[in-house]
Parts: C-alpha cells; sequence; structure tokens
C-alpha cells in the first residue's frame, strides 16, 4: 500500500492548486528579478504640474482645437475601414489556418508588431495619409482576425452538418450549416476589435496621422491641459457611446460616409517604394554579401542586450502587476460587492484606467515618481489590471452566489475567487502578449526598451536598424506569447459565461 | 459594392487635379491651431507665387522629413539636423532662407534650484556630473544635438556616462516643467522657447533658471526640394525664397515665431552635419 501523504500548503494536483502555484511562481520571478529594475524615486516638487493637470481636466476647452469635427471624423473613419479590411483579408486566413504553419507563423508576425511601429514604417512610403493610418491596422488586425475566426470556427457544434444529406456541396455545408452557428460569436467579436480599433486609430495621432490623437499629444505634451483634458473627456464619451452610434445598420453609412474624409489619397511614388523595401529596410552589409561586415553593422546598434533585457523584465513585472491590480479591483465593478452608486463609480473608475492611454498615465506618473522604469510599471499594471477586472467582474455577475451569510470577504475569497480564478489567469496570459508590445510604446518615454531604440531608429532615419529591431522585437513576442499559451490554464473551473466569450478577448 | 466602387472612382479623380504646392511648418513652440496660423502663409504664398498654395500639418520633424521624403510637401521650415536629413534623402533640395535667429541660435542649460548646481560661468558647470538631465527631441538640433556636442566638448564623455540617467523630454515646454518639477536636475532647452516662457510667466525662475548658455550655432531653415523649378516654372525656387524674404508682416512671423527670414544655403548648414555625423545620429 502506498503511504498516504498530507499535501503540502500548495502541493496537490486541484485546478485551483495548479493556478495558485503558477501565479505564485509569476510574482516570485517578477520579486527576484525586481533588483534588475531602477525603480528609484527621484522628484520633490511636482505638485504644481499636476495641479495644471487636473485643473485641465476639471475645465475642459472644447473649443481649443481647430477641425476637431473632422478629427473625430478621421479617428472613427480610420478604426471602421481598419477593422474592415482586417475583417475581410482575416476571414479567408482563418479558413486555411488550421492547415498551414506557415499562415500561422506570417499571422503572429504580423500581430507582433504594434500598430504604430506599423505606422511608423508605413508611413515612409505612404507619407501621412489614410493609407499609412487604414493599413497600419489592418495588417495587424488580419493577423488576429484569423487566429480568431479560426478559433472560433474550430467549435462550431457538429450536428447540423452531420444532419445535412449526402452530396451537400463544401460552400452551401459552409453557408448553410456552419456559418449560422458562429455568426453571433463571429461579429460580436468583430465588434469589440472594433472597440480596439478606435483606441489604436487614436494612437496613430501621435505618430502625426490626424485623428484626435494627433491634438490629444500635442496639447498634452506642451502643458496646454484644458485642450487635452476636453480631448480626454471626448474620447472617453466616444467609447462609452460607441453601443448608441456603433449601430450594425449605422456602421455602413458612417463608413461611406467617412471616405469622402479620408483623402487626399497619396500619389505613390513606385521608385520611392522599392527603394524603401529592397534598399532602405537592409542593412549595407548585407546587400554587399559582406558577412564580416554585417557582424561590424550588428555590433553598432546600441545596448541591444540590454534593450531586450529590459524590454523582458518591464513585460514580465507588467504582467505581474496587472494579476494584483485586477485581482484588488474586480470587485468594484461586480454586483456582488456594494450597492448600487459604488458600483457605478466603481466601473467609472476601470472605464477611465483602462481608456487612458498608458503613454499618459505614464507621464503622470513620470512627474510623480520621477525618471525610473516605475512609471511604466505602474502604468501598463494599472491599465492591464483594470481591463481585466472590468471582464472578470463581468464573468463574476453571471455567478449566483450560493451562500448570503458569507461576509464580504468569504463571499471573495470562498465563494466567487475560486471560481473565476482560473477565468482572471487565463485573460491575464493572453495579456502578456500585449503588454510586451506595450512595453515597446512606453520606450517612447525614454526607457530603453526596444521600442525606445526603435522609435529612435526611425527618428535617425536608420530604417535597417529599425527594421532589424522590429523583427527582434516580434521575436520577443512570438516567444513570449507562446509561453503564456503553454501555462494558460486550459481547463477552466466553472465560469457561467467563459464560453460565449471568444477566446481571443483580451490582446486589446 | 457598386456603391462603394462609384466613391472610390470620385475619391481617385479628385485626388488628381491640378499641381498644387505644398508646405508644412512646425513652429518650435505651441503647436496649437496650427492650421489657422499656417492658412495665412499659404495665402500669403498663394498671392506671390500665382499657384495655388496649401499647409500641411504634421506633428514631428521626422514626420515632416517622410512627407518632404514623399514629395506630398515640396517646401518645409525644417530644424537645423532634420533640414540636413531631408536633403540628404532627397538629391538635389536646397535650404534656401533662415529666420533671422537661426544665425545664431544658442541652447540654455537650464537648473533646477534645489539641484545645487552652480549658476552661470563661461562653462557648463563641472557639478552637474551624476544629475539627472533630459534632451528635448531626439532629432532636436538644439535640445538634443548641439547640447550633446558641447557636454561630450568640455567633459570628454558622453552623456551617459556623465549623468546619472538622460531623457528625451520629446519636447521644449516639456523639458522646462519636467525641471521645474524636480523630474530632471538638469535640461536643455530652446533659448526661444525659454525666452518665450519667462516673458510669459509661465515658469517659476525661483525654481528653475539658466545655468549655461551655449554659443551660437546655424539652427532652423527654409528647404525646397530640387524639381520644383521644372514642375512649377522655371525660377519658381528663387521667387519661394524671395517670397520668404519679403515676408514682414508680424502676423505671419508670429507663427514661426521669428522675426523675419534671411538667404542661407546648404553650406550655412554643414557644422552641423559634422556634428550629427560624429555623434552618430547621421550616417
Amino acid at each position: 500500500m502506498r503511504e498516504e501523504r498530507a499535501p503540502g500548503l500548495l502541493a496537490g494536483d486541484s485546478l485551483n492548486l495548479r493556478l495558485a502555484r503558477r501565479s505564485l511562481g509569476l510574482i516570485a520571478l517578477c520579486l527576484v528579478l525586481l533588483p534588475f529594475a531602477d525603480l528609484a524615486i527621484t522628484t520633490h516638487d511636482p505638485w504644481a504640474e499636476l495641479g495644471r493637470m487636473l485643473s485641465g481636466l476639471l475645465h475642459p476647452d472644447l473649443l481649443a482645437t481647430e477641425s476637431l469635427p473632422h478629427a473625430i471624423a478621421l479617428t472613427i473613419g480610420f478604426a471602421l475601414w481598419g477593422t474592415l479590411l482586417g475583417m475581410l483579408l482575416g476571414f479567408p486566413l482563418a479558413l486555411l489556418f488550421p492547415r498551414s504553419r506557415l499562415l500561422r507563423g506570417g499571422c503572429a508576425f504580423v500581430r507582433a508588431i504594434h500598430e504604430l511601429f506599423w505606422a511608423l514604417l508605413l508611413l515612409q512610403v505612404f507619407g501621412l495619409s489614410a493609407v499609412t493610418a487604414i493599413a497600419a491596422l489592418t495588417i495587424p488586425y488580419a493577423g488576429i482576425f484569423a487566429k480568431v475566426y479560426a478559433e472560433i470556427l474550430e467549435l462550431t457544434p457538429r450536428a447540423p452538418v452531420d444532419a445535412l444529406p449526402e452530396g451537400v456541396g463544401r460552400l452551401s455545408r459552409f453557408v448553410y450549416a456552419e456559418l449560422p452557428m458562429v455568426w453571433s460569436r463571429l461579429s460580436s467579436y468583430t465588434r469589440y476589435r472594433f472597440e480596439c480599433a478606435m483606441r489604436s486609430s487614436v494612437l496613430l495621432g501621435f505618430v502625426g496621422l490626424p485623428t484626435l490623437g494627433f491634438h490629444l499629444e500635442s496639447a498634452f505634451r506642451e502643458g496646454r491641459y484644458p485642450e487635452a483634458g476636453a480631448l480626454l473627456w471626448l474620447f472617453y464619451l466616444m467609447i462609452a457611446s460607441l453601443h448608441l452610434w456603433g449601430h450594425r445598420r449605422l456602421l455602413p453609412w458612417i463608413a461611406l460616409g467617412s471616405l469622402f474624409l479620408l483623402g487626399p489619397w497619396p500619389d505613390i511614388d513606385g521608385a520611392l517604394l522599392w527603394r524603401f523595401v529592397s534598399v532602405d529596410l537592409w542593412p549595407q552589409p548585407l546587400l554587399e554579401g559582406n558577412w564580416s561586415g554585417l557582424w561590424q553593422w550588428f555590433s553598432e546598434i546600441p545596448d541591444l542586450l540590454p534593450a531586450i533585457g529590459n524590454t523582458l523584465l518591464l513585460g514580465l513585472m507588467g504582467t505581474a502587476g496587472s494579476l494584483v491590480v485586477a485581482l484588488l479591483l474586480w470587485p468594484l465593478a461586480s454586483r456582488h460587492f456594494g450597492n448600487r452608486p459604488t458600483r457605478m463609480a466603481g466601473k467609472g473608475v476601470l472605464i477611465l484606467m483602462r481608456s487612458t492611454p498608458e503613454l499618459m498615465l505614464a507621464f503622470i506618473f513620470l512627474l510623480m515618481l520621477g525618471p525610473s522604469m516605475l512609471p511604466a510599471w505602474l502604468a501598463l499594471s494599472l491599465h492591464n489590471g483594470a481591463l481585466i477586472a472590468f471582464l472578470v467582474a463581468r464573468h463574476a455577475d453571471a455567478i449566483v452566489p450560493g451562500s448570503h451569510a458569507l461576509p464580504a470577504s468569504g463571499r471573495y475569497a470562498y465563494e466567487l475567487l475560486p471560481r473565476l480564478y482560473g477565468g482572471l489567469l487565463a485573460l491575464l496570459f493572453y495579456r502578456a502578449e500585449t503588454i510586451i508590445r506595450e512595453t515597446a510604446l512606453l520606450g517612447m518615454l525614454g526607457i530603453a526598451t526596444l521600442g525606445f531604440h526603435i522609435d529612435s531608429s526611425f527618428a535617425y532615419m536608420m530604417f535597417d536598424q529599425a527594421f532589424v529591431l522590429l523583427l527582434i522585437t516580434a521575436a520577443l513576442n512570438i516567444g513570449v506569447d507562446a509561453l503564456a499559451r503553454r501555462y494558460r490554464p486550459r481547463e477552466i473551473a466553472d465560469t457561467p459565461g467563459q464560453h460565449d466569450r471568444p477566446a481571443g478577448e483580451a490582446p486589446c | 459594392m457598386r456603391w462603394l466602387v462609384a466613391c472610390l472612382l470620385i475619391l481617385i479623380s479628385t485626388a488628381a487635379s491640378a499641381e498644387t504646392f505644398r508646405f508644412t511648418a512646425i513652429p518650435d513652440e505651441d503647436q496649437s491651431r496650427l492650421e489657422e496660423r499656417f492658412d495665412k502663409v499659404a495665402h500669403y504664398l498663394e498671392d506671390r507665387l500665382g499657384v495655388d498654395v496649401e499647409y500641411v500639418p504634421v506633428k514631428s520633424y521626422s514626420a515632416a522629413v517622410s512627407a518632404f521624403r514623399n514629395d506630398q510637401v515640396q517646401l518645409a521650415w525644417f530644424g537645423g539636423l532634420t533640414g540636413v536629413q531631408a536633403r540628404r534623402l532627397v538629391p538635389d533640395s536646397r535650404a534656401i532662407a533662415q529666420g533671422k535667429e537661426d544665425a545664431e541660435f544658442r541652447t540654455y542649460f537650464i537648473a533646477n534650484h534645489d539641484s545645487d548646481v552652480d549658476t552661470q560661468g563661461d562653462d557648463l558647470p563641472k557639478n552637474v556630473q551624476g544629475k539627472a538631465f533630459t534632451f528635448g527631441a531626439k532629432t532636436s538640433t538644439s535640445g538634443r544635438l548641439m547640447p550633446e556636442y558641447y557636454i561630450r566638448d568640455q567633459f570628454g564623455a558622453p552623456p551617459k556616462s556623465l549623468f546619472s540617467r538622460v531623457g528625451f523630454s520629446g519636447d521644449h515646454t516639456r523639458t522646462i516643467a519636467l525641471v521645474e518639477s524636480g523630474t530632471y536636475d538638469i535640461g536643455a532647452v530652446n533659448f526661444k522657447v525659454w525666452d518665450a516662457a519667462v516673458a510669459d510667466g509661465r515658469v517659476d525662475t525661483d525654481k528653475v533658471d539658466v545655468i549655461w548658455k551655449t554659443p551660437t550655432y546655424p539652427d532652423y531653415q527654409w528647404t525646397v526640394r530640387g524639381d520644383v523649378d521644372s514642375r512649377y516654372g522655371n525660377g519658381f525656387t528663387d521667387k519661394v525664397r524671395q517670397a520668404l524674404l519679403d515676408m514682414h508682416d508680424p502676423k505671419l512671423l508670429e507663427s514661426f515665431p521669428r522675426e523675419g527670414f534671411i538667404p542661407a544655403d546648404n553650406d550655412d548648414y554643414q557644422p552641423i552635419e559634422d556634428v550629427g555625423e560624429k555623434l552618430g545620429l547621421l550616417r
């Protein structure tokens, strides 16, 4: 007879114990590596600037921005066309997705490069035009749609197909027996992606495309806070009212109408395009076939290894931080806690936190805490943590509590969290890839991540260097995604509502 | 679908109308209401040049360089370094005019009072070492290139090994805000932006002040593409230059902001090009 051992605190093979071990492992890894991160607090007097910021947010000046309706229309137009074309490209790819490893690799690659970096690349050939903006959304979105649509199609119930008579063609089978079964999931995911596209479209303004972000970034950068405040409120309002104006019947008309605002379309200079693709993007020694020169070229890329280290470290810290923030914040928006006003306020706070561009959150923390990795860490954790908390609260609301006698803390710890935790962790691990991508953006704040050097390379017009750094970033993202997929909980405890949500909800 | 095609056709046909002369410009501070301000300049140029002139708003100098390279704009108001970048990418393009102030531009090093850096001497004070320092934008001539040059010149070391931290605020106004709040101890800022901020009372000089002024160097300039004569008529470049030199209306000039424009050519920017190459920002 085998000896029965009492399980230790975290030993045992139950699902939640395994999840707990993984989470604690993540946090422990983060703590072990924390000494390598620069987390000094150095500011002494941020209050005057923060006061100006707050007063700007409280006294927004909506009239300060010129051609505001145009910027709003372009923001929506880019988002809509980017999503639409991404969908049109992504859907056929989704059908081939399970069959082609090459295609899966290609999609992972285009997904792994942030929209802003696509925009910076495309900017060089299509200039500041709608082509740049829409393609910068369409390309990564096609990759995302291909993957998520494929995952949804995989879950198609078999029964209607089996019920069909012999000899029904492949196309008819697909259109009549398969597509209708997953239609609502496909469309709800597409709608969700459109919301992401709105955010991305605003971000495109940060590199100079004429969306809301163009004015928002200028105003914020130059300390015109009443204007920045107004634009930020306007952006929150656009996102919050999406269900009102983003109606299925209305969107085609908005799409057509926006077409008239998207021009002028650029004349594409074929020679320039060819030069960019065949010469500018590649290291000179490589084109000359000079291998030792290539090594020399590589060694001249400044601080490559520290940049990779910083990117991974910040990504890890952001992921662990998001976990903590999500655990703390989800009860704010759940029906199981507090009363109606506190929930409304909680939801409001979560929406504000997840909708505010990370770059701005990070800048506020930069003022308060001084230049180090800390502002970026906080910004990433709060933004992503709030986003996950929001979704977890929605899952929680579908749970009917068994015992009403428990106090709130008991409900949280014993009743709800055990049932939500698998879902929470799954969302977090999906999100890890996005967090790594976002570290690249915060590089623009001066933290020397890969993104910082990519931004510099574009600024110095060294496109070959930018391109290689982008490839390294993409490889890193793909690696992190593979790792996250490996440790992502697959067997999720009974979370109602889990199944009406397609897998890719998190990476926005 | 048919509708869509029709709409696309209309769009394409309107895009291919008569050739408009386009320019772009970014003021070194206050980038609000760009179109409103520069449309006036566009009207002025339209009167003088006899072709349609349009202003294209951009947000960063690297975006301006891309637009210039892509022929989306034929004339651009660049910073010193970005002008060199643009002229290297577009063969035969020429610097034709600069601001009166730009022949003798300067960078001010500013410091937060709590950082205990000595005040103004002939050189950058020795005890800036080990402080936190911020540049402006990465390709700004006055916020990055020249301050880095003088730092290396005086200390014989790159900024990274001299200061405890090196940041890129992205903008002169923001550099001032970050040094005033003590986020960074020291910053390098465009002297015109500093003077304007002090004159308007937007900066608290009890908290932050100038510790050193660099020697002068050439900065902002108008650069025009080399192919405009063949596209808009012989002598077009000279007409553009003359129109810029004749711009005396303060309402137009305050957009840049400059007192007026004086002639310039590519050779005036050779020092900037040399420094850019030396620092590895150009290759």
